[in-house]
């Protein structure tokens, strides 16, 4: 596909005329899809979609389209021309953009990574894996494509091929335990090993409920759990433009107003190569921005357009200003022995569903879900049943944290909305004290 | 494409126990305009193919926007590839003798076409719209919007049959922060409620300036209003708050590939069991919801579903008894239940399952002065800004923009941050008054999400304000 999409990015760029500017962001992916419950297949199919997104740039004007593709020349070729004109037509119509600002010096590069993934088989391996347990899950494998040109001569190009299996085991009871397996190449005896404690966690989880009523507790987040609360802290809490307009639920501490407790550092680090390092209009990303340092906010993500309505620099975020592939540092706490740790509590492997109740003081609400325990004297008494909570980042983060584990854990975005997602993140567990739960 | 797009594939069709060709066109426009600002404007175009095939005990589906004969060849390939595979390994095989031939259009009523207007025109509405938002000195954040999208879509199969459609949908936008002593409150029209089927001439109806004024005088008053109180009280619910409700406590616990487990991984199940259907008293007498394609301008209105089902208005809940899922033509098969038109998808990248389509609360018998004088005490909630459920659609926690203090049967004053938590199974049984078809608005949400892999989808939601007691309220920090 790389040289499909180098053949239509020259083709469009002669046809261009001398003041105009054309940027090209090409998207494909080829994916089987398997959906599966009860550990037979619900759903299963192939998807394959190239789409590629244009923006004209005449002087300060500028108007983007985004269009399917075929990879048949003779065809796109004619849709291709077709949207140049239209948008040659209509840009004359709109009024100057005061926030226009993309890469002018160039810097290509190309990053290719690609395994031979055989779907059938990895299928066949799950299903003889869980066949005896209630499973439910999605496997998605292929390859994601993402490139760029621009018609000064830059050139990028991101392509790797990866599968993504989450899934979810149900006991007779509706107790349930979830999992991840997430890479570029299928390990079977790594696998297997993950399915087996899968089903070993389930027993275990496959207990009599202990209702627990509202109140305070010490709990015990995992990093699947916390990773919940990054992404609700990541609506606005990193964008430069949310905190100047007083949107971020982290407006508090861009004021200098709040911090976290001074062991917590957040870091865009864009390093493990997951999102493709350049921006959709051509910038290159920083490997890693600080956001947090020492529990003070130290960097928001800013986006070209912020920077020119605000004069600042920008670290070539996207216009969403939120992270893609953020981390947090690693604490003291012993991950091999929290149990002790929390001594008594709730152990968290999940939650669900977050969203604002006073985004002003970042406070957030949500569910528990998937495997979550009582802790008596540092031992596992039984599940607890679905509990919300309610609690500010400031007391997660902040005065209430009793520490980050000392080893983090890759979580994959596993979203899979129009297309699959390059997104991730790397982070450890937290203790938290007096950790609200409402209803 | 039609007919012409027909008279290619069919002979593509392959001798299988069946087959359907789903052709989906989408036009997407999207105009915004931020703190007096044209934010670049952005023209989608999409289309492609989803081939399902069901033969010899399995299933598979082939999605391709490669839509030349070779293309489309390929995706039919990769659906037999996966049939073959899941031979005996399906959840379940369809029986597939109930399925008949139908054919049909359905066309949304755009009496001004989108098109008609100019992309300067639409322009400078918004940047006059961004003016109204801006027109007092306290405002710290403004935007407006206009986002059209038009679906069109085709489906034939080896039963002959031939359905065309095309559904069309705009969604405005205003958004005005005012912030007062480091607190930023903040009101919005459209987002997640005034979605309508229409053309432009819906945009000639709803007055976006005449609204913006009003915004700008509401969210002054909000943001030097006090938090609101911690009490269990009663609450009038608006319309643009009600379709949250139903939406997140009716419709998802209902759907019946919930209830049936495929969701268990991702967007949940449910509190519902299949012995429910018949028997459960959802609610109090007063409720009464249905699943109604046939209203005229609301967003997920339609002839057919995506399978090619009939689309036709039922009720699901009946003077408070919980009667029928929300389950289509190949998912009731599971259960052996009556099914609606229900089966959605939200491109052709993506199979069909179980989606709300319009979830309707029908009205009651109080008009709005009705409501309110009914209320000793309690509170009125405006516009939803926040929401989470757990994920058998039980526990929830809603918050919304604006609440009304109502102290003997008037409005008082107004507060800040008006959250209110509550458990489904008990929350609908406290719904005392639902009012009538003055007080009813139909309305609708662009972005409903589900699925594996994942799918957002429109729904359209119609209701009247209703009146709930004991319920639990509560204000921010």
């Amino acid at each position: 596909m790389k040289e499909y999409f180098s053949k239509i990015s020259d083709y469009l760029f002669n046809s261009l005329n001398k003041t105009e500017v054309l940027i090209l962001n090409f998207d494909a992916e080829v994916t089987d899809f398997i959906r599966l419950n009860k550990s037979l297949i619900r759903q299963a199919g192939n998807v394959t979609q190239i789409g590629i997104h244009i923006t004209l740039i005449i002087k300060n004007k500028t108007l983007k389209s985004s269009i399917r593709l075929s990879s048949n020349f003779e065809k796109d070729s004619i849709i291709l021309l077709r949207t140049l004109y239209f948008l040659r037509r209509e840009i004359s119509e709109l009024p100057n953009d005061p926030y226009l600002m993309y890469e002018k010096t160039t810097h290509s590069s190309n990053l290719i990574n690609s395994t031979n993934l055989d779907s059938f088989a990895i299928t066949d391996n799950i299903l003889m894996r869980f066949r005896s347990v209630d499973m439910v899950g999605i496997l998605s494998i292929g390859k994601i494509i993402k490139g760029f040109s621009n018609s000064l001569g830059q050139f990028n190009w991101h392509e790797s091929e990866s599968f993504n299996f989450d899934w979810s085991l149900y006991s007779s009871n509706g107790k349930a335990v979830k999992n991840n397996y997430a890479d570029g190449k299928w390990n079977d005896s790594f696998f297997s090993n993950l399915a087996e404690e899968s089903i070993r966690q389930l027993e275990v989880v496959d207990n009599h409920e202990i209702k627990l009523e509202p109140g305070k507790y010490k709990v015990y987040l995992s990093p699947s759990a916390l990773n919940e609360v990054i992404d609700m802290m990541s609506w606005g809490g990193f964008s430069y433009k949310a905190n100047r307009v007083g949107s971020s639920p982290l407006y508090q501490m861009f004021k200098g107003n709040q911090s976290f407790d001074e062991s917590v550092n957040f870091t865009e680090n864009l390093a493990n190569g997951i999102a493709p390092m350049f921006h959709s209009d051509g910038f290159v990303k920083p490997e890693k921005t600080n956001l947090i340092l020492n529990g003070v906010y130290k960097n928001s993500l800013v986006s070209p357009r912020s920077a020119l309505e605000y004069s600042v620099k920008h670290n070539a975020a996207e216009y969403y200003e939120s992270p893609v592939s953020i981390e947090l540092d690693i604490g003291p706490l012993n991950s091999e022995n929290l149990l002790s740790e929390l001594n008594s509590g709730i152990y968290i492997n999940n939650l669900w569903y977050l969203n604002f109740s006073d985004r002003n003081n970042g406070r957030i609400t949500g569910l528990t879900r998937f495997g979550c325990f009582e802790v008596k004297n540092g031992e596992f008494t039984g599940p607890i049943n679905t509990m919300r909570f309610d609690e500010t980042l400031h007391n997660i983060f902040g005065e209430k944290l009793v520490g980050l584990t000392n080893n983090q854990q890759l979580i994959i975005d596993t979203s899979t909305y129009e297309e699959r997602s390059s997104h991730s993140s790397k982070i450890p567990g937290a203790v938290v004290d007096d950790f609200s739960l409402t209803l | 494409m039609k007919e012409e797009f027909v008279n290619i594939v069919k002979p593509l069709l392959p001798n299988v126990d069946y087959c359907s060709i789903r052709f989906v066109s989408k036009y997407s426009n999207i105009i915004n305009a931020t703190r007096g600002v044209l934010e670049p404007v952005v023209i989608s175009e999409d289309e492609g193919v989803m081939i399902t095939i069901y033969n010899n005990g399995g299933a598979g589906y082939g999605a391709t926007c490669d839509i030349t004969k070779e293309g489309i060849k390929h995706a039919i390939d990769k659906a037999l590839e996966w049939s073959k595979f899941s031979k005996n390994k399906l959840t379940y095989f369809p029986d597939l003798t109930k399925m008949k031939r139908v054919e049909g259009t359905y066309f949304t009523n755009e009496s001004k076409q989108w098109s008609q207007v100019s992309v300067k025109d639409k322009a400078d509405y918004l940047l006059s719209i961004n003016k109204a938002l801006k027109s007092k000195s306290a405002i710290s954040n403004w935007g407006a919007g206009l986002r059209y999208n038009s679906i069109e879509s085709q489906f034939i199969d080896t039963n002959d049959s031939n359905i065309r459609q095309k559904l069309s949908y705009i969604l405005p936008q205003m958004i005005v922060s005012a912030e007062y002593k480091k607190e930023m409150q903040t009101r919005t029209y459209g987002g997640h409620a005034h979605a309508q089927q229409a053309g432009y001439d819906f945009v000639d109806t709803i007055a976006m300036s005449d609204k913006a004024y009003e915004l700008v005088d509401e969210v002054i008053e909000l943001s030097k209003a006090p938090n609101c109180d911690n009490n269990k009280t009663t609450v009038l619910i608006a319309p643009d708050q009600m379709i949250l409700q139903i939406h997140e406590s009716i419709g998802h616990p209902l759907e019946l590939d919930r209830i049936l487990g495929d969701e268990r991984n991702y967007a949940g199940s449910s509190f519902v069991s299949p012995d429910m259907f018949g028997e459960y008293q959802y609610g109090s007498k007063e409720l009464n919801v249905t699943f109604n394609p046939t209203l005229e301008g609301e967003l997920a209105s339609c002839s057919f579903d995506d399978d090619g089902t009939f689309a036709e208005k039922k009720y699901l809940i009946k003077e408070g008894k919980l009667l029928r899922p929300i389950g289509g033509f190949f998912s009731s098969q599971r259960l052996g239940m009556e099914y609606v038109a229900c089966s959605r998808a939200t491109n052709w990248n993506r199979p069909p399952i179980d989606r709300m389509g319009n979830i309707n609360l029908e009205p009651g018998n109080y008009n709005f002065d009705e409501l309110i004088s009914s209320i000793d005490n309690g509170i009125l909630l405006q516009t939803n800004n926040s929401w989470s459920i757990d994920d058998k659609r039980n526990k929830f926690q809603f918050g919304c923009e604006r609440g009304t203090v109502i102290k003997n049967g008037k409005l008082t004053h107004v507060v800040k941050n008006p959250n209110y938590r509550g458990v489904t199974e008990d929350f609908w049984k406290n719904l005392t008054k639902v009012g009538d078809e003055s007080t009813n608005e139909v309305l609708g949400t662009s972005n409903c999400g589900k699925g594996e892999p994942n799918q957002t989808i429109f729904v359209g939601h119609a209701t009247p304000a209703c009146v709930f007691e004991n319920i639990d309220v509560f204000g921010g920090v």
